[in-house]
């Protein structure tokens, strides 16, 4: 049985490593994906707590804040509302740090461009603010990330190449930059206006409305069907299943799949904020499918703590503490899940089964749809009551996707811990107390 | 003074095996700073350290890692995952120790 654990996990080393790694090890997923961490994720958590309260789960609270709804919105408005904005900085940014290059000019540039796209080439002291501003938020995260690689991608090729103003040796750095960024910085705005203006002379008739054409609104129109599509439960089993097999051999699923996924979640969520009913959305898998960790491993450690293995005893005492807060790495790697073809098929079954149960409670309206983004550390319980905008039913489907998880675990997990058991009765006769590393899986 | 520098993912699971770490080193009265960052952050500080250690999670990134680390000289290896399962500082700290004779041979570091 030994034999097989070790045998396969070289065979998944071997095959399933080297494509999932590539996958995960573009820096263009990854700068997409630091961008919405570092530079968008807090407005959007900041500007969520305004949404809540400008529409309580509670009608007497409802009453209350009637009046001053719109004021209580503008924080909202002006935070998690123009994420496209602060995203097209980030990626600029992020990626900018990944090619090893100056990253400030390239997101500051990259703003600058994400503003001249989403504007119509026209009379701007015309233009009613409520016009752009979805486009500034859920609506324009696509043409924010196009917009930043681009961005960076250009001021980058220039700084190597024979087209930009040099200085002197003995200008100061600072100046010197300056000049350096102009032609690249001139050359973009020059050339996404011109896009712009072309665009912008256009109309087109959506939703019974003919509407003067953005990049912003074109590219909308361009990508909604696929919009769609992502919010659908054959997506979310696709995002579930590749983020498990990314974790199943030691990658950090979550953040792959969020690089590829979350220009469509939170375009699907900002619609769930102005009344929508998007399902597939980032609290959908991080707050109901991932419970105490990617892989809902909450009942594991649980296990753990009275397991008969050493191995998976001293595990367990140190996965409770950081369980709490959905940190799992002690399990993933400590158990361990990755390369463990015993554990990796509940770690792939469990959060399938939890997807698809929630999909349908979702769908159906058994539960509040999910509206609120918040931190991914919040604990079981309070996170699905406040993910929901204060459904109580929301904690009561965690509780019950962890009784699903607990049921399918069990006996895989009591089959991995007789091996471990087996092991280490055979490894530590004279003494039981060290924990041994195991040999080789892991 | 040791200065290791922790190549992770989000930094939240590794800021455990870090206070761990730096209990260790007290207890061992060995001068030791940690700093964790993602695969986005860290390039900027590899000159800045004396030894890269690589969370097993980011492990498909070793290769660029390793070649960055190879072009300042400084060595790298990858945190062993059951040490990093069970947050053991003390073990990993014995690797960063292991990892840094060898390159300080023929070089001058404080």
């Amino acid at each position: 049985m030994s034999s097989i654990v070790e045998r396969s996990s070289d065979w998944f080393e071997r095959y399933l490593v080297p494509p999932l790694g590539a996958l995960a090890s573009s820096i263009y997923l990854q700068a997409v994906r630091d961008a919405f961490i570092v530079f968008t994720l807090p407005l959007i958590i900041a500007g969520s707590v305004f949404l809540v309260i400008a529409n309580p789960p509670f009608p007497l609270l409802a009453d209350l804040v009637k009046d001053y709804r719109f004021a209580i919105l503008v924080p909202y408005q002006l935070s998690f509302g123009l994420m496209a904005l602060f995203l097209a900085f980030g990626v600029a940014y992020s990626l900018a740090q990944y090619l090893r290059t100056e990253p400030v000019q390239p997101g500051i540039l990259s703003m600058v461009l994400f503003l001249v796209a989403s504007m119509p080439v026209s009379d701007l002291t015309a233009l009613k603010l409520g016009d752009v501003l979805p486009y500034f938020g859920g609506e324009g995260l696509l043409v924010a990330i196009l917009i930043g690689i681009l961005t960076t991608k250009v001021m980058h090729w220039f700084r190597g190449s024979r087209f930009i103003i040099r200085m002197p040796k003995s200008v100061p750095r600072n100046v010197t930059r300056a000049f350096e960024a102009l032609v690249p910085t001139l050359l973009l705005i020059t050339l996404v206006w011109g896009i712009e203006w072309f665009v912008s002379s256009h109309y087109m008739l959506i939703d019974g409305k003919n509407t003067q054409l953005t990049l912003p609104i074109l590219l909308m129109e361009a990508f909604k069907p696929l919009v769609v599509v992502q919010d659908s439960y054959p997506a979310a089993l696709l995002e579930i299943v590749l983020m498990m097999l990314l974790w199943s051999v030691g990658i950090h699923g979550m953040n792959v799949v969020l690089a590829i996924a979350a220009p469509f979640w939170f375009t699907t969520l900002a619609g769930n904020a102005t009344g929508g009913h998007g399902i597939v959305t980032e609290p959908f898998f991080h707050i109901f499918a991932h419970l105490g960790g990617s892989g809902a491993t909450w009942p594991l450690v649980i296990y753990m703590l009275r397991s008969r293995s050493t191995q998976l005893r001293t595990v367990g005492k140190i996965a409770f503490g950081p369980a709490i807060f959905n940190i799992n790495e002690p399990v993933t790697f400590g158990v361990p899940m990755v390369l463990n073809p015993i554990m990796m098929i509940p770690f792939v079954m469990v959060p399938v089964t939890i997807v698809t149960i929630n999909y349908i409670v979702f769908a159906t309206n058994l539960v509040h749809i999910p509206v609120v983004i918040q931190p991914f550390t919040v604990p079981l319980g309070v996170s699905g009551f406040i993910a929901t905008g204060g459904d109580f039913k929301g904690s009561l489907l965690q509780f019950f996707d962890l009784a699903v998880s607990a049921l399918i675990y069990y006996p895989f997990f009591k089959a991995w811990e007789r091996i471990l058991v087996a092991r280490e009765q055979e490894a530590n006769q004279p003494e039981a107390a060290q924990v041994q590393t195991p040999a080789k899986v892991g | 003074m040791i200065r290791v520098l922790i190549v992770c993912s989000w930094g939240m699971s590794t800021s455990l095996l870090v206070d761990s770490m730096l209990t260790s080193a007290q207890e061992r009265s060995c001068a030791l700073t940690v700093e964790a960052l993602s695969a986005g952050e860290y390039a900027d500080k590899v000159d800045a350290c004396d030894v890269i250690l690589i969370a097993p999670q980011i492990r498909h990134l070793r290769k660029s890692i390793e070649k960055l680390a190879a072009s300042s000289g400084k060595p790298v290896a990858l945190i062993e995952p059951f040490h990093y399962a069970t947050m053991n500082g003390q073990a990993v700290l014995e690797q960063v120790l292991r990892l840094l004779p060898r390159a300080r041979e023929g070089e001058v570091t404080e």
